[in-house]
């Protein structure tokens, strides 16, 4: 008789038949295990389990039937411990089982982790976008709204208005690209001064910048077109050493920690006093290296307070208003902070080289 | 400029090193950029701005270092001796041209020698890269070089009449400069001239006849004071630049020429026999007037930001030549020497102060924030524009703004603003279409072997109606190539006006756009006709993209489809971006249904999209699969449509479906004779 059909007989006619409760929950366990060993899958420990558990046709619930509840009072204290015993000893197997399976369908077979992944790259920014971020958000930190402004713009702006004498050299048309007698190609983003003094009061505080324009042959060094970057506030109180304090304070976030600056009197039709702003060279710390010709500082933007007369044009009381203003080439910039020598690689959109911006 | 430290100190004590010397003139404006030791003396190459023509020479550089230390500036003695004969007995000197000659002296030397220069004259020229001539050529240039006066020297007796007019040249006159060459004058040049002839272009260069030989016995000595803006204009007509010209037109000291006839008749009294005659012939019309300038120490603190007492800044201004006067309160008179044109109001004197006592001095400080800051316009958009296309992968690149006229009559919708004085025919005008310009950068790089190529750039385009220009932005994308190489897993994938437009479609609907429709009607003609579409939204027209005509891209040496997508970015902002939205999330899942459509040739997937135009609950007809072949009707395509409806929070009932599948397909059936595959 197979234990599957001893199952299904009441327990006291099997022990009638010779058999001792012991010896029938021990077979039933040895099957148990021998059946367990074949289960490999989640589909083949379903049907296991429903074999042993099922509620209705389980092999321990026949048992808990067949024997237990109908066992003899004298046999019922053994079979009750051994029924339970079995049922415990089932379902942890199961339990522990299931866990192996589950382990087991989580492994994986090992891979090649050193092939190379296909390739996705981001596009790059522009050197002299990544340099006008940069600006934008020193400048921003302290205080400056951005402003851009046209182009193609009117002479009175571009120089009349700044202060630029009529026969001063950059008004030829050596230097400066003109649409007409009273339109040009801006050469500098000041003109952005006045247009803003003249549509909003003071105080301000304006980043501007922007395409700019010479009358030069494009070559390594020169390009007809560039970026400018200019800032300027302007209030009742504006000084030189706010200027100072502004500039001291862009040169160390912009070049790095410990840059120093130095302010060198200079001249242009647009600022009294004027001043060139040098600072150490980023490059080799003030010691002198090729870069800053040994000289241990490198010039990087021409400053001043705004003249009387350039306020004026733009129709503000010098007496009561007065500001700075600092501009600067952001060509020059990104090619001193990436250190390129040549400044068409910025316009010709040669991927070997915007690409090292990514 | 080059200048002596050994000269300078002959007018300042200077016991600091050429190294400290050059910092500290640096620090105050006169920048020197090298120093240099040459033969035993330390040269230093200065850089003066063209303000400070007066700083441009050797004593005008020791005032300034007087002044930077505060030492005194011991100025050079003339010891001239006159001989008894009158000098006006000799020469003549009339200014017919008042307006332009302001001043006019001459010095008359009879019976000098013209030989070679002494050796220590001869030095210092050469250090400074002057070549010597002879002593009396060599005496103008060295006190040009020592007060920054240009001088000339005549060779009196080829003077007609021995005579000296200044004035215009008449039309169609004439001379031949000492370079040897023939000028043609108009009324516009002033020219010294003779009771004849021109024979020096005044403030420029001297004549050829009048030159100083080696004949010459007496000599007519010229310093005078030249408007500065004709001696420019003249100079570059005739692109006659010179150590002259350079000064007059950046303005000379008019107190100064005496002084430099003076000097060159004494010098010259010491290097030749001969004699200075009696007086000086100063023809003097226009008489400078001194000005003067008030200086308030408030507006100097308030403008400067230091503390600096009002004696402090007399000081300063006394040490540069100023004379200064209290006038009352705190405030100064000021009388600007001659040397200084460049000083008018009271703001250059307060530059002055402030130069001199060092703007190392002046404490660093912030300005207080008055106000918020304003964005620029479109910053915020511009922003996701830039974000967007670096997410697919496209490097930024920036092109001119110029063109061809040619290129922008090709590619451009409207007439193109010329250049008046472009530097090259191939940037004759502004740009009218940002094709070309991505073309030409899409040809550098194949041109290199660099084949995948994507590139945007945001730049502008240029427009002009009537008086009024307008730079409208517009953002370019130029692809070719392999969308995707090759790798281990898959072959390469050659980009096509699907994965273009995808690009495109993923940027517009980062926009508050709520119509975008494609079509292939009227898209510009650099573009293959059927291979390129339009854009067009409830804003017009927002862009084009498509594959570029192979004869354009052939005549660049590009032999690979390039694809160019034109995005007119003003139209994107007036939309402004989408504002992101949230709705509450469907609690039932959507369903879908494929139907098997056959559609005559001809119809495009937009139009089947409108025949079945807005659905109740439909939330997406996507084309799975488009076949033709033997298998389908003649004249006609299989496609694979995809419909997919979703609700808030029920589940459709199968009848719904059906009845939505029928209403999709009565439609197609109805409107565009579109049947179910059988
Ligand atoms: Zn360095």
């Amino acid at each position: 008789m197979s234990f599957d059909e001893k199952a299904a007989r009441p327990i006291a006619e099997l022990v009638a038949a010779g058999e001792s409760v012991d010896a029938l929950y021990a077979e039933l366990l040895r099957a148990f295990e021998t059946e367990r060993g074949g289960v490999r899958s989640d589909d083949a420990l379903k049907t296991f389990r429903d074999r042993w558990l099922g509620r209705k046709n389980g092999l321990l619930s026949a048992t808990n039937d067949q024997w237990l509840k109908l066992a003899p009072r004298e046999l019922k204290p053994q079979v009750g411990k051994l029924q339970n015993e079995t049922r415990k000893r089932v379902e942890g197997d199961l339990a522990s089982l299931q866990e192996t399976l589950a382990a087991a369908g989580r492994k994986r077979k090992a891979i090649d982790v050193t092939l190379p992944g296909p390739r996705r790259d981001l596009g790059a920014r522009h050197p002299v976008r990544l340099v006008l971020e940069e600006c934008i958000e020193i400048f921003g930190s302290l205080g400056y709204s951005v402003a851009e402004g046209p182009e193609i713009e009117k002479f009175f702006y571009n120089f009349e208005a700044l202060n630029f004498p009529p026969d001063h050299p950059a008004v030829d048309e050596m230097d400066t690209l003109f649409v007409t007698d009273d339109t040009l190609l801006r050469t500098h983003t000041s003109p952005n001064q006045i247009r803003i003094m003249e549509a909003i009061e003071p105080p301000l505080r304006y980043v501007v910048h922007g395409k700019v324009y010479r009358n030069d042959a494009p070559d390594a060094t020169h390009s007809p077109m560039f970026h400018q970057l200019e800032v300027f506030a302007v209030s009742e109180s504006t000084t030189l050493g706010d200027l100072k304090g502004t500039l001291e304070y862009f040169a160390e976030r912009f070049f790095g920690k410990g840059t120093k600056t130095r302010l060198r009197p200079s001249f242009f039709p647009f600022t009294e006093p004027s001043a060139e702003m040098d600072v150490t060279c980023p490059f080799c710390a003030g010691r002198g290296c090729r870069i800053c010709k040994q000289t241990g500082w490198i010039e990087v933007l021409g400053c001043g307070m705004i003249d009387p007369n350039v306020l004026r044009s733009a129709g503000l009381d010098p007496d009561r208003y007065q500001g700075f203003a600092a501009g600067f080439g952001l060509d020059r910039f990104a090619m001193l902070k990436y250190d390129i020598n040549d400044i068409s690689l910025l316009y010709n959109g040669d991927v070997r080289f915007l690409r090292q911006f990514r | 400029m080059r200048a002596l430290v050994s000269w300078l100190q002959d007018f300042v004590e200077i016991p600091e090193s050429p190294a400290q010397l050059a910092a500290a003139l640096t620090l105050a404006g006169m920048a020197v950029d090298t120093v240099e030791t040459v033969d035993g003396e330390a040269v230093l190459e200065l850089d003066i701005t063209s303000n400070r023509p007066d700083a441009a020479n050797h004593l005008g550089l020791a005032r300034e270092i007087a002044a930077i230390f505060g030492r005194p500036l011991k100025r050079p003695k003339i010891e001239l001796v006159e001989d008894v004969r009158p000098a006006a007995d000799f020469a003549r000197i009339e200014i017919d041209a008042e307006d332009l000659c302001a001043r006019y002296v001459g010095r008359v030397l009879l019976g000098v020698e013209v030989k070679p220069s002494p050796d220590w004259l001869r030095r210092r020229l050469e250090l400074c890269g002057t070549r010597s001539i002879n002593n009396i050529a060599d005496l103008t240039n060295y006190v040009l070089l020592e007060c920054g006066h240009p001088t000339h020297a005549f060779d009196l007796n080829t003077l007609n009449d021995r005579r000296i007019v200044v004035r215009r040249a008449a039309a169609g006159e004439a001379m031949r400069t000492l370079d040897g060459l023939e000028r043609k004058l108009t009324p516009e040049d002033l020219v010294i001239a003779d009771a004849y002839h021109p024979v020096a272009l005044a403030g420029i260069m001297g004549g050829l006849e009048s030159e100083i030989s080696d004949s010459t016995r007496d000599v007519l000595i010229e310093a005078a004071w030249f408007e500065p803006g004709p001696v420019r204009r003249t100079s570059r007509r005739l692109s006659l630049h010179t150590e002259a010209s350079y000064r007059f037109a950046r303005g000379a000291d008019i107190e100064a020429a005496p002084w430099a006839a003076d000097r060159i008749a004494a010098l010259l009294g010491r290097l030749s026999p001969g004699a200075v005659l009696q007086g000086r012939l100063d023809v003097y019309p226009r008489r400078r007037e001194a000005l003067r300038v008030d200086l308030r120490a408030d507006r100097f603190r308030r403008v400067i930001g230091v503390d600096l007492s009002v004696d402090s800044m007399r000081a300063v201004l006394e040490r540069l030549d100023f004379h200064c006067f209290y006038a009352g309160g705190e405030t100064l008179s000021v009388e600007i020497p001659s040397h200084r044109l460049d000083v008018e109001r009271e703001i250059d004197l307060i530059e002055e102060v402030a130069r001199v006592h060092g703007y190392d001095h002046v404490p660093s400080t912030l300005p207080t924030i008055g106000r918020p800051l304003r964005p620029a316009p479109h910053v915020a958009e511009e922003g996701l524009v830039r974000e967007t296309l670096r997410a697919l992968g496209y490097d930024e690149t920036i092109g001119y703004a110029f063109q061809s006229a040619e290129e922008a009559e090709m590619f451009g919708a409207w007439p193109a603003i010329p250049l008046r004085n472009p530097f090259s025919e191939l940037a004759a005008v502004m740009r009218t279409s940002s094709a070309p310009t991505m073309l030409q950068a899409i040809a550098h790089n194949v041109h290199r072997n660099e084949t995948n190529v994507k590139l945007a750039e945001l730049g502008r385009l240029y427009r002009r109606d009537h008086d009024d220009f307008s730079e409208p932005p517009v953002l370019t994308l130029g692809a070719t190539g392999d969308v995707r190489p090759a790798d281990l897993r898959e072959p390469a994938k050659e980009l096509d006006f699907y994965d273009l437009k995808a690009d495109v479609e993923a940027l517009l609907r980062r926009f508050d756009l709520a119509q975008i429709q494609f079509d292939d009607q009227d898209t510009p003609a650099h573009y293959i006709g059927g291979c390129s579409a339009r854009v067009q939204t409830e804003r017009g027209t927002v862009a084009y993209l498509g594959e570029v005509d192979p004869q354009i891209t052939e005549k660049r040496k590009i032999r690979q489809p390039v694809f160019l997508a034109e995005i007119f970015l003003d139209k994107l902002y007036e939309a402004g971006l989408r504002r992101p939205q949230h709705r509450d999330l469907p609690k039932a899942p959507s369903v879908y249904r494929d139907f098997s459509l056959l559609v005559p040739e001809g119809i495009p997937f937009g139009e089947i999209r409108t025949a079945i135009g807005v659905m109740e609950h439909l939330i997406s007809l996507e084309p799975m699969e488009i076949f033709r072949g033997k298998q389908v009707t003649e004249g006609h395509y299989s496609l694979l449509l995809r419909a997919r409806w979703q609700q808030g929070d029920q589940t459709f009932t199968d009848e719904q479906v059906n009845a939505y599948a029928e209403q999709l397909t009565g439609a197609l059936d109805r409107k565009l004779n579109i049947q179910l595959r059988g």
